[in-house]
């Protein structure tokens, strides 16, 4: 009978003691910080801040699709089948609303939108030293991404409040009432107010070579005035003042040899204003190309199968028209740092689709890099995202554009841009907007600007085979993306699509 | 309240009563053989005494005149004697038929078959000895309808998707599993051999175990000693080899050439053959092999006066079918069972299992695996290239992802390692007659899971995805602990003879967590010198060396994580006169997966049932021996989410750049938000109505079950596509989890058997089982009003194969429907067409909205992975010594989807090209080759869905049993030798390896990339008994 106790007391003992550890057992809270309950310290912003600055290497279709969509480049890929379908298609113009590459673009750079507001909501959380040249990256960054999803989609859906662009996240559920800016112009006019006050905050020189500075933010805000002037002439004025004051400032001077702006020791060097941050020390996947640290572009540049001296294989796409190459006048020495003729020193290689035999060297896999799978995923080649030539180039533009041009001005800048590029002063020409447009090709090609250059002069229509005019300017919002968003009718496909 | 009962409960118990005693003594023998039965119970009726009896069958009882004593033994009749004078009470018991008062756990607890009102089925361990499966999962298909399993692979160790009556949810679908009470999640570090009973709770009384059951539960129960047994032993052992039960069926090099000629031609370039070869590899063959297993299994069982043992312990050793040892399982175990009465009413039981596991992996089941590449190899390539530095021919001409098999083979090393031990404890304490037990038990399982993986430098070929040039060593080390704490109190008591009466009241405290860790390095060395092998293959040999977790996120514990359940719950169960049945269970569950308003949730569950034949109109009926009604209905909730999604956090990633190009600590970590966050995010609540008549006829040879349900679950939680606008495709992280629909699974389940005796040396048994189930999305929230999943690869790649929408099931396939192919330019012409070099002989879209054009919007519902119809059928006999048995597993009409084909012009084909249309053979619907471009093929089509029907042989065995006392003589009880085959034949017209494969996922389950295939499996065994 006594251990009859024992044992009952023992067992009233363990029932009442779990039954009184109660609901408190099933509190845990989450030991990653929550979200909305951050921002305390100096170190939380930056920690924030590199998280911005990580969507910026998920631009790389931007680059090569953009450049595929002009006349510079054919897709190529695989010549025995349709290799990248979706890339095809851009390159034919015959490209609709279902688009893995059109898809990626929408969503990384929302992602990177999103990831910047994320930042700015809380900019007012705490005060220190520093805090103005993050907000100021933040914003530059937020400028960025919506300048690329402007670029590619027009009018676009954000949440705006007194003439700019919300310093919040978007929710869950407001995707079903969000609006699309009513023009391009709008979009661009909330880009502008982003950079204007990210100029205002940024530093004009960073301890890390990574950093926006203040002369990256007004070299963006100069290019955004000078597409914004397709609709609005005043805003060639507005980039030709603020493009001359990154001239005038001094602070950039341009790389003495061209050839070597593509090669490792030329990222972030001379002639550098902002480049996009890659690295071949961390693998990568197919399944998450957004999380690679790596270009992603440049393996999908390199040649297919290619054995040889100098660059990596690669899957052969992004390969320059002979028509592209053969606009280098004789004594350009940009022609061979842009163009790489496979044929020439080649062991072996296989030819891409179109059979150009000529690829983008700019972004081609140099040997050397680490390698780590995959290694078509994972190449370091930095995205040189604005270079000094491409200021004065835009500078000499916006002078001939603006309402009352400066035909000197603009033939200073290009001569700097000529003089460099044969080595002499022999090669100048006439500072006209024609002149100035084609040296934008010579300069850069194959780094993603021509398409958005000749839909901003009016030029595709005429130059790009297979454009529609009055459709193609635009690409059309994934069909699915406007689904779930529940916006078929209410964001409306871009026109033509 | 529970306190104030206890204490209540306690002074009860210690009243004692005294009256009139008498000494009585007996023996009681087996009226089957004659021979007296050790350990059969003797009770006395209603009070808290009684004996068992001696190894020759006497027992001795101190009782009171006017005492009932209840004589009961396991598989006998118990027997009631009232005591009035007699002093010397022999009995002699009758076999049970054993069906009826089979015992069956029901969770907490256990009740009579013939009491249980819920869908419950069970195997025992005699049916898991004739299927003889490798893995207890094997057991379950065909052999209980409503039970669906598929293997995403047939890679030795690999895990099966059990569904039990359908899909019902977006997130997980796989049952709880309990090994005597124990959760595990992984089925197979269980040992077939060491399982005496798997129960199968199929409707809403399962709701008893809360929140992870709303898809089901499985109770399986290790085998036990038994009380006043002799120690005996058992070996099973077997050997065998298994094969590969199908191929895909490829172009052979001469038609390959003619059709990459052809191709090539079609989209205007030159013919690649002048010469057509003869000869080159069959990659299948290459890579798959006759592959070895081996099992030995050794148990032995017995007890004492107050304790029962059992101890068991196996070794099973398998290579696999793909890449023999590259793809090698070997698995050892040890199981210890011990019951004990501390006292006559204090009983102890325990529980523990040891697994030692290693696994080799290969990549499976995507493109760039080794399957793919054997299928897409060109098969004119040779093997080996003596003139390259590795000897493997390298793979050109073949885009990025594919590659030589044999070469991916040979530098695969992938292993994982894992040493488990899972253990229970519990105690029952029975006071006041027995009328209340107290039960506490305690379950953990805890596990380390060793990686190690090796990426050598190797070459495939130019521009491949797969070639490495600085090789990489990882380790890792993952530690998951959990522990379930149940403590639960029954009253069971029956009133008037006729009213019984059980109620429990109890709680359940559950814990998961775990810590993961690990190193990477990259660059082995040794003495200076760069390393290429496996031999030097660690950290601690690497140049660099990274850890897989920054110091960053192991302060922030995103290395680890902590979940857990608190559930509180009450069932109570009447019966009268056994006729009339009633249970009610009510359950609240509180879970750390949920924000603090929704933390908590009810969930009832009701069921009745009728025994008619207890009814004096059939009672005692030769024909109908019992006939029983049975309803149930009942809420379950849902948890099975991930952990925080109701809190945004800031678990993504957050990687950047400082372009030092050094090492690795050139990267930038920052912080940003993991998945979308939905702080309303809530229980998921599905809500099950059964009806069921379970019926025995003819003296028990026949018994039927028929079922129809209908599942309904609300409040879906689903993690799906949303607008890329709220930036979810960010590095780490997600769309949010959210409530957001209702799907329905209703069906009807039939279960038929027969087993009779024609005479000592004649027995048979056949079953038959059928489920139909049909499964309809009834409503999607959100202003889309679908959820969209599931990558397709070929042509155009798709990352939306899959939906789920209103009116359709979970997961159909979702794209163009296709009319044969264009046999002129005039069809063409005439017809809307996506691209303009559309030639005669390219697939026809149909122009489903009718708008004269060929858009995104002319996508529809083109199949879905759900099978309409699925049946098992077991048949088996003995004559003699012989016995034999069959199984066999059917499957009809799900669709599957082709995705393990590469459109390349060198990559290999299927044979159904040589049908092809062309211009000479214009009476085909198989599309024209070209490398032009047949845009309408790229663009996913019916043209890769096909009918996944099967019918597949599971299991067919023999056995030969010796005579008893020819093996007697050499000292043992049983000597059988068998052979068996598993997975002998599939009847399909699939043209994919398995048609019983499936990814498992709700969205996207279904498309084949090439699932490795279940292994034929040849056995020879013997069953020793000592």
């Amino acid at each position: 009978m006594k251990n009859y106790k024992i044992y009952i007391t023992g067992f009233i003992i363990a029932f009442v003691t779990l039954t009184a550890c109660s609901d408190d057992f099933i509190d845990v809270p989450s030991r990653n910080p929550n979200s909305d309950d951050f921002f305390k310290t100096e170190q939380d912003y930056q920690d924030v801040l590199i998280g911005v600055y990580d969507l910026l290497q998920a631009s790389f279709w931007n680059v090569m699709v953009g450049e595929i969509a002009s006349d510079n480049t054919l897709a190529g890929g695989d010549p025995d089948n349709i290799d990248g379908p979706s890339i095809q298609d851009i390159d034919n113009m015959v490209h609709n609303d279902v688009n893995e590459q059109l898809r990626d673009i929408w969503r990384w750079m929302y992602a990177g939108l999103n990831r910047a507001n994320y930042m700015l909501e809380f900019r007012d959380n705490i005060e220190f030293d520093t805090k103005n040249d993050m907000i100021g990256q933040a914003l530059f960054l937020r400028a960025y991404f919506t300048f690329e999803l402007a670029k590619w989609f027009g009018p676009l859906p954000l949440l705006v409040e007194d003439g700019r662009i919300q310093n919040k996240r978007m929710q869950f559920g407001e995707q079903f009432t969000i609006s699309r800016t009513a023009t391009i112009a709008d979009t661009y006019a909330l880009i502008e107010a982003d950079l204007i006050e990210a100029v205002s905050l940024l530093n004009t020189t960073q301890d890390l070579e990574y950093k926006v500075t203040k002369g990256a933010a007004q070299s963006l805000l100069g290019k955004v005035y000078l597409y914004h002037g397709t609709f609005d002439a005043a805003k060639y004025t507005d980039a030709a003042t603020v493009l001359d004051q990154v001239i005038s400032d001094g602070n950039y001077t341009l790389a003495s040899n061209f050839g070597n702006i593509f090669e490792h020791p030329g990222e972030n060097a001379d002639g550098s204003i902002f480049e996009v941050q890659y690295t071949d020390v961390e693998g990568a996947g197919f399944d998450c190309l957004q999380c690679s640290e790596g270009n992603v572009a440049v393996g999908f540049s390199g040649v297919r199968e290619y054995v040889g001296p100098t660059f990596d294989s690669g899957y052969g796409f992004n390969t320059p028209t002979a028509e592209a190459a053969s606009i280098f006048t004789v004594g350009d020495l940009r022609k061979d740092a842009t163009i790489f003729d496979a044929e020439a020193i080649a062991t072996s290689y296989q030819p891409s689709r179109g059979e150009t035999k000529l690829y983008n060297r700019k972004y081609l896999p140099r040997k050397g890099d680490l390698g780590l799978g995959d290694n078509n995923l994972t190449n370091p080649n930095n995205y040189r995202a604005i270079r000094y030539a491409d200021i004065l180039l835009m500078a000499a533009e916006a002078n001939i554009q603006k309402a009352a041009p400066d035909a000197t001005k603009a033939k200073g800048y290009l001569d700097l841009v000529r003089d460099r590029a044969f080595g002499n002063t022999t090669n100048r020409i006439d500072a006209t907007l024609a002149n100035i447009l084609q040296e934008r090709r010579l300069e850069l090609m194959g780094e993603g600007h021509r398409f958005f250059d000749l839909v901003r002069t009016g030029n595709a229509d005429s130059t790009i085979d297979g454009f529609v005019a009055n459709k193609n300017e635009l690409f059309p919002i994934p069909l699915i993306e406007l689904e779930l968003a529940g916006a078929v009718e209410r964001w409306g496909q871009n026109p033509g699509y | 309240m529970k306190i104030k009962l206890l204490y209540f409960l306690f002074f009860c118990a210690t009243a004692t009563v005294t009256a009139q005693q008498m000494q009585i003594s007996g023996t009681i023998i087996s009226s089957e053989d004659d021979f007296p039965i050790a350990g059969a119970n003797i009770l006395i009726q209603g009070k808290n005494a009684g004996t068992t009896t001696d190894f020759d069958g006497n027992y001795e009882l101190t009782v009171e005149k006017g005492d009932s004593i209840i004589i009961t033994y396991i598989g006998f009749k118990s027997s009631t004697i009232l005591i009035e004078s007699q002093s010397t009470i022999n009995v002699t018991l009758s076999p049970d038929n054993q069906l009826l008062d089979e015992i069956v756990v029901i969770g907490y607890g256990s009740q009579k078959k013939k009491e249980i009102t819920g869908a419950v089925s069970v195997i025992d361990s005699k049916a898991i000895e004739k299927l003889n499966p490798v893995r207890v999962e094997q057991a379950l298909q065909g052999q209980v309808s409503g039970v669906n399993v598929t293997t995403s692979s047939g890679s030795p160790g690999a895990a099966s998707n059990i569904r039990i009556r359908g899909v019902s949810t977006n997130g997980d679908n796989n049952p709880l599993i309990l090994v005597d009470g124990n959760r595990i999640t992984d089925l197979s570090v269980i040992n077939p051999n060491d399982i005496a009973s798997v129960n199968v709770l199929k409707d809403a009384t399962a709701g008893i175990y809360g929140v992870q059951a709303a898809n089901g539960v499985i109770l399986i129960t290790t085998k036990s000693g038994r009380k006043n047994t002799e120690l005996k032993f058992n070996i099973d052992s077997y050997i065998g080899f298994q094969e590969a039960s199908n191929s895909i069926d490829v172009l052979k090099p001469r038609d390959y050439a003619i059709l990459v000629n052809e191709m090539s031609m079609n989209g205007g370039g030159d013919p690649k053959y002048i010469v057509y070869p003869e000869d080159g590899p069959d990659w299948q063959q290459q890579v798959f092999t006759s592959a070895p297993i081996a099992n030995v299994n050794f148990d032995a069982n017995g007890g004492t006066e107050k304790a029962a043992y059992s101890f068991g312990a196996s070794y099973l050793d398998q290579d696999g079918i793909v890449g023999g040892d590259k793809s090698n399982y070997n698995r050892a175990t040890a199981r210890l069972n011990f019951q004990y009465d501390i006292l006559k009413n204090l009983k102890l039981s325990t529980t523990a299992i040891y697994t030692h596991s290693n696994k080799n992996n290969l990549s499976e089941g995507a493109a760039g695996s080794v399957l793919f590449n054997a299928i897409n190899m060109n098969p004119v390539m040779p093997v080996y290239d003596a003139t390259e530095e590795d000897g493997f021919q390298k793979a050109y001409n073949l885009g990025g992802e594919i590659i030589n098999p044999v070469a991916q083979l040979a530098n695969t090393y992938d292993k994982t390692r894992v040493n488990k031990i899972s253990a229970t404890l519990g105690l029952d304490y029975s006071f006041l007659n027995d009328h209340f037990k107290v039960s506490s038990k305690f379950q953990m399982n805890h596990s380390v899971v060793d990686g190690h993986v090796f990426k050598p430098e190797v070459y495939y070929g130019p521009s491949k995805s797969f070639n490495i040039t600085t090789n990489e060593v990882y380790e890792n080390k993952d530690y998951y602990d959990d522990y379930t704490w149940d403590n639960f109190i029954t009253y069971s008591n029956t009133f008037n003879e006729d009213h019984s009466l059980t109620v429990l009241l109890g709680m359940s405290a559950f814990k998961t967590y775990g810590t993961f860790t690990g190193m990477s390095g990259t660059n082995l060395l040794l003495d200076g010198q760069q390393v290429n092998s496996i031999e030097y293959a660690s950290v601690a040999n690497a140049e660099t060396q990274i850890n897989r977790f920054t110091d960053e996120q192991l302060a922030r514990g995103s290395n680890t994580f902590d979940t857990r359940l608190l559930s509180y719950f009450t069932r109570i169960q009447y019966n009268y006169k056994g006729k009339y049945l009633l249970s009610g269970v009510l359950r609240r569950d509180g879970s750390t997966r949920f924000g603090p308003e929704n933390r908590f949730g009810y969930f009832p569950s009701g069921s009745l049932g009728w025994n008619i034949s207890e009814e004096d109109f059939l009672v005692d009926n030769d024909l109908v021996n019992l006939l029983k009604l049975r309803v149930s209905y009942g809420i379950i909730g849902s948890d099975k989410i991930g952990d925080y999604r109701y809190l945004s956090t800031l678990s993504g990633e957050a990687t950047y750049v400082r372009n030092d190009e050094a090492d690795a600590s050139e990267l930038l970590q920052g912080l940003a938000e993991g998945a979308l966050s939905n702080p309303e995010i809530q229980w998921e609540k599905q809500k099950t109505f059964n009806i069921g008549i379970d019926t025995r006829l003819l003296g028990d040879r026949i018994s039927m079950t028929m079922d129809a349900f209908d599942k309904r679950t609300e409040d879906l939680l689903i993690t799906s596509q949303v607008s890329g606008i709220l930036g979810s495709s960010a590095p780490g992280s997600a769309p949010p989890t959210i409530n957001a629909g209702t799907v329905q699974n209703k069906g009807f389940e039939f279960q038929i058997a027969y087993n009779s005796k024609f005479s000592e040396d004649f027995k048979i048994n056949a079953s038959y089982n059928f489920t139909t189930l049909h499964n309809e999305v009834l409503f999607v929230s959100g202003e889309n009003g679908f959820e969209a999943g599931g990558g397709f690869g070929v042509g155009i790649g798709v990352d939306d194969a899959g939906r789920m929408e209103a009116g359709y099931p979970i997961g159909y396939f979702y794209g163009y429907k296709s009319d044969g192919v264009f046999t002129s330019q005039e069809e063409i012409d005439d017809s809307p067409v996506s691209s303009t070099a559309t030639a005669p002989g390219d697939l026809k879209l149909v122009d489903v909205n009718n708008d004269g054009e060929i858009t995104a919007d002319d996508r529809t519902y083109i199949g879905d992975p759900i099978a309409d119809v699925t049946m098992g059928l077991n048949l088996g006999f003995n004559y003699k010594n012989i016995d034999f048995s069959a199984s066999a597993f059917a499957s009809l009409g799900a669709e599957m989807v082709r995705d393990y084909e590469r459109q390349i012009l060198e990559a290999n084909k299927g044979t159904y090209n040589l049908d092809r249309w062309t211009p000479t053979n214009t009476n085909s619907n198989v599309p024209r080759l070209s490398t032009g471009g047949t845009p309408q093929s790229s663009y996913f089509s019916d043209l890769y869905v096909e009918d996944a029907s099967y019918l597949r042989i599971q299991n067919v065995q023999a056995g030969y049993t010796f005579q008893e006392n020819a093996v007697s003589k050499i000292g043992l009880d049983r000597l059988r030798l068998y052979v068996s085959v598993n997975n002998l034949y599939t009847f399909t017209n699939y043209k994919g390896y398995d048609a019983g494969a499936s990814s498992g996922a709700p969205i996207g389950a279904g498309i084949d990339k090439g699932f490795y295939p279940v292994a034929r499996t040849y056995m020879l065994g013997l069953n020793l008994k000592f």
